[in-house]
């Protein structure tokens, strides 16, 4: 009798340690309060007290890898040299890999396949009727290709003829044109896997009677699809969501400011650029010399791209953002910071 | 004599520990030099967001990982739109180890949310909430009203229940008998929506990696293990004290419809806390009505006994009350995890109770358990269950 209620109490008392202990799963842990409190402000101004960590889509320093400030005024012209006919060839090689992991937001790490390293790739740029040729290298696992939009001979499309990994070369070799600003990209099947992961880049073709002198910039508005379930986490004009925004873009007042835009953005049927405080003269595609639209807001399809020219009148800080609102509160936004354009500051020209 | 004793206990001992380390022996050779036999598969992280609550232009998320490796909270959005936030105490989560999660946000109430929270390999993971409501801060007049709830919903119902003593008083064995039967159909039925409440709950907020089912087996046949071995020996001892054997049976099953109950009240806490009023009004009104049923299975038992009125009072109180307690923890410390936990156990306590009257109708009839006044009375104990959740 006495052993079968002992036996009765290590069975209660069995109990009762499994309840408590899976009550001890349950609950939450306390929040350590001799921790220093750290503060921070919202975009809408909520000011925050925490003990804990701040999550934050912002870069606070110069540590993100890939540096879309960098990236912006960024014209590659090639290897400069003339033919016996004394046509301009320009050469550039091309490096694909598809290893590389990107801290593409604090915190998210993301498998980049890139061209030359970055995301996008660098911007290529020749003068309408130059030679371009292009030495690709594919270091990447996969088979990659370049495709070019433009002008060019079946052979040196990009489609039909894949490059290997581990080290497969190619020569594209074609003439520029026509003029304005284009995309290029990998065009291996699945085509979507390999434009979502990065391999695209712009090829700007100047006239061969150059624009007018101004500030320009590459602006290419992408997506981040993290988690591969054929929706995008992230937008961004040059990759890196919000950097712009916490990095505003220095530019001057009265002076020409000209943007190739690109949009690489997948899975949305559309994308868009709307500029604050001001219009823009807007060329479709950039084959024309004469703007088609003069506004502040234009819709792009995938790889639909163009050419805007404003200047800026009040210095001041300007947002510009897609004004499907869903991409800019999840990346693609930014300021332009107009500073007084003080006399004796020439516009920054291009050229070879 | 002594050393041949001696020298069986070490083999004893031996041919217990053999085997043992043979079995380490396995284990070491498959983690060790044999560990390519291992193929596992890439190990996918996974986080679950258990508890959301809407503050003063915050909202709270808790999260647990609850994936077999570790993870990096990286960043919080609310309707897909990227917020900045922080995490408390820090974003790096160990298996099962929570944090907090605060997102300012200016919300409305009543509107739905769909609050996302990615991890540092970029994905992101979703928890939608229908109508967002204040969260519940406790104060005196929140836990008065949650025990006014308690009450109508646990104590009131049962002692209505109770008043039908004195009519199964009055009838004849085989009646009641049909009204010990039915009261056992009508804890079936309980106790298998105690099961489906918990594996809903399991379903929704709690994620696949506490394997919600087995956590509902094995909690419930715990508890139904528990309580029929503490049943049995109170009913014992029953034989050789001043309580007698229906008393136990009675207390038994005032004990498990309380476990029951403080289920229910942790589901109705709840509701109130995420702020599904209409829900909430739903299952006071539907466990009001339905938990008279509860008086009569209380009642039944105790009906051949004298002098019970005291007994009744402290009986319908055990049943009833712990509603109060499950309002309390539902709509303060509401966790999907202890959600289950008690409702398990509430079913494991119920089926405990429903073998005790089973049990007791055998030995007080005729030995069997086929007459039609057991089957039909369980049968239409069911039926009225039934009946009365879809009034839910």
């Amino acid at each position: 009798m006495k052993i079968k209620s002992r036996s009765g109490i290590m069975m209660m008392s069995m109990f009762v340690i499994i309840a408590v202990s899976a009550l001890f799963v349950a609950l939450p842990e306390g929040i350590n309060a001799q921790q220093e409190d750290k503060v921070f402000v919202t975009h809408s101004g909520a000011v925050v007290k925490t003990t804990g960590e701040i999550l934050d889509p912002l870069y606070t320093s110069a540590t993100v890898e890939f540096d879309p400030m960098e990236y912006l005024r960024d014209f590659n012209y090639g290897r400069v040299s003339q033919l016996a006919d004394g046509t301009t060839l320009r050469e550039y090689t091309l490096v694909a890999r598809d290893d590389e992991i990107m801290e593409v937001s604090p915190g998210i790490f993301y498998n980049v396949w890139s061209y030359n390293g970055t995301v996008p790739g660098p911007t290529i740029r020749a003068t309408e009727g130059d030679i371009v040729r292009i030495k690709f290298i594919n270091h990447g696992e996969k088979e990659h290709t370049i495709h070019f939009h433009g002008i060019h001979p079946a052979g040196m499309d990009g489609v039909f003829e894949p490059v290997g990994g581990n080290g497969g070369q190619f020569v594209y070799e074609f003439e520029a044109g026509p003029v304005g600003v284009h995309p290029y990209h990998c065009h291996v099947m699945p085509l979507e896997e390999h434009i979502v992961h990065g391999l695209y880049g712009v090829f700007i073709v100047d006239p061969k009677e150059k624009r007018p002198a101004a500030d320009e910039m590459v602006m290419v508005l992408n997506g981040l699809d993290t988690d591969f379930d054929t929706e995008n986490n992230f937008y961004a004009a040059n990759t890196i969501p919000f950097y712009y925004q916490h990095h505003p873009i220095q530019i001057n007042t009265n002076e020409l400011i000209r943007i190739y835009v690109v949009n690489m953005v997948e899975f949305d049927p559309i994308n868009n650029f709307h500029l604050h405080g001001n219009l823009y003269k807007y060329y479709p595609t950039g084959t024309d010399i004469v703007p088609s639209f003069y506004t502040d807001m234009i819709t792009l399809s995938q790889t639909e791209r163009g050419i805007m020219e404003f200047e800026y009148k009040y210095p001041g800080k300007y947002l510009f953002h897609a004004h499907k609102v869903e991409f800019s509160e999840k990346g693609w936004v930014g300021i332009f910071m107009v500073n007084e354009n003080k006399e004796g500051i020439e516009s920054e020209g291009y050229g070879s | 004599m002594e050393v041949s004793n001696k020298s069986s206990k070490v083999k004893l001992i031996a041919s217990g520990v053999i085997p043992f380390v043979f079995l380490i022996l396995l284990v070491a050779y498959i983690f060790g030099p044999g560990s390519e036999l291992l193929d596992l598969g890439v190990p996918l992280p996974e986080i679950s967001m258990e508890k959301v609550d809407f503050l003063n232009s915050e909202i709270q998320v808790t999260v647990r990982n609850t994936g077999p490796i570790p993870v990096e909270i990286a960043m919080a959005d609310i309707n897909d739109r990227i917020q900045p936030a922080a995490v408390e105490p820090d974003r790096y989560l160990e298996r099962y180890e929570t944090a907090l999660v605060r997102i300012p946000f200016e919300w409305n109430e009543a509107e739905p949310y769909r609050i996302g929270l990615t991890i540092e390999d970029g994905t992101r993971f979703e928890k939608e909430i229908e109508a967002a409501a204040p969260a519940l801060e406790p104060s005196f007049e929140l836990l008065g009203f949650f025990a006014i709830i308690g009450t109508y919903v646990g104590i009131i119902p049962v002692m209505i229940g109770l008043l039908w003593l004195p009519f199964i008083r009055r009838i004849s064995r085989q009646k009641y008998h049909f009204f010990l039967a039915l009261t056992a159909g009508l804890l079936l039925f309980l106790g298998i929506d105690s099961i489906e409440e918990a594996l809903e709950v399991s379903n929704e907020s709690l994620s696949g990696s506490f394997n919600g089912v087995l956590l509902v087996a094995t909690v419930l046949i715990l508890s139904f293990l528990g309580l029929y071995y503490t049943g049995e020996k109170l009913v014992s001892r029953a034989k050789s004290s001043r309580i007698t054997k229906p008393v136990a049976i009675a207390l038994m099953i005032s004990i498990g419809i309380g476990l029951h109950n403080f289920g229910e009240g942790l589901a109705i806490g709840a509701a109130v806390g995420l702020g599904s009023i209409a829900f909430s009004t739903f299952l006071i009104i539907g466990f009001a009505l339905h938990n008279t049923t509860e008086g009569i299975a209380i009642a039944a038992p105790l009906s051949r006994e004298k002098k019970v009125i005291g007994k009744l009072v402290a009986m319908g109180l055990i049943a009833g009350a712990p509603a109060i307690f499950g309002a309390w923890i539902g709509g303060f410390v509401y966790s999907p995890f202890t959600s289950v936990v008690f409702l398990a156990i509430g079913a494991g306590a119920i089926f405990q109770v429903i073998l005790t009257i089973l049990k007791w109708i055998r030995e007080q009839g005729d030995k069997n358990l086929s007459s039609a006044a057991v089957a039909s009375g369980f049968a239409i104990g069911m039926v009225i269950m039934y009946l009365t959740s879809i009034l839910v």
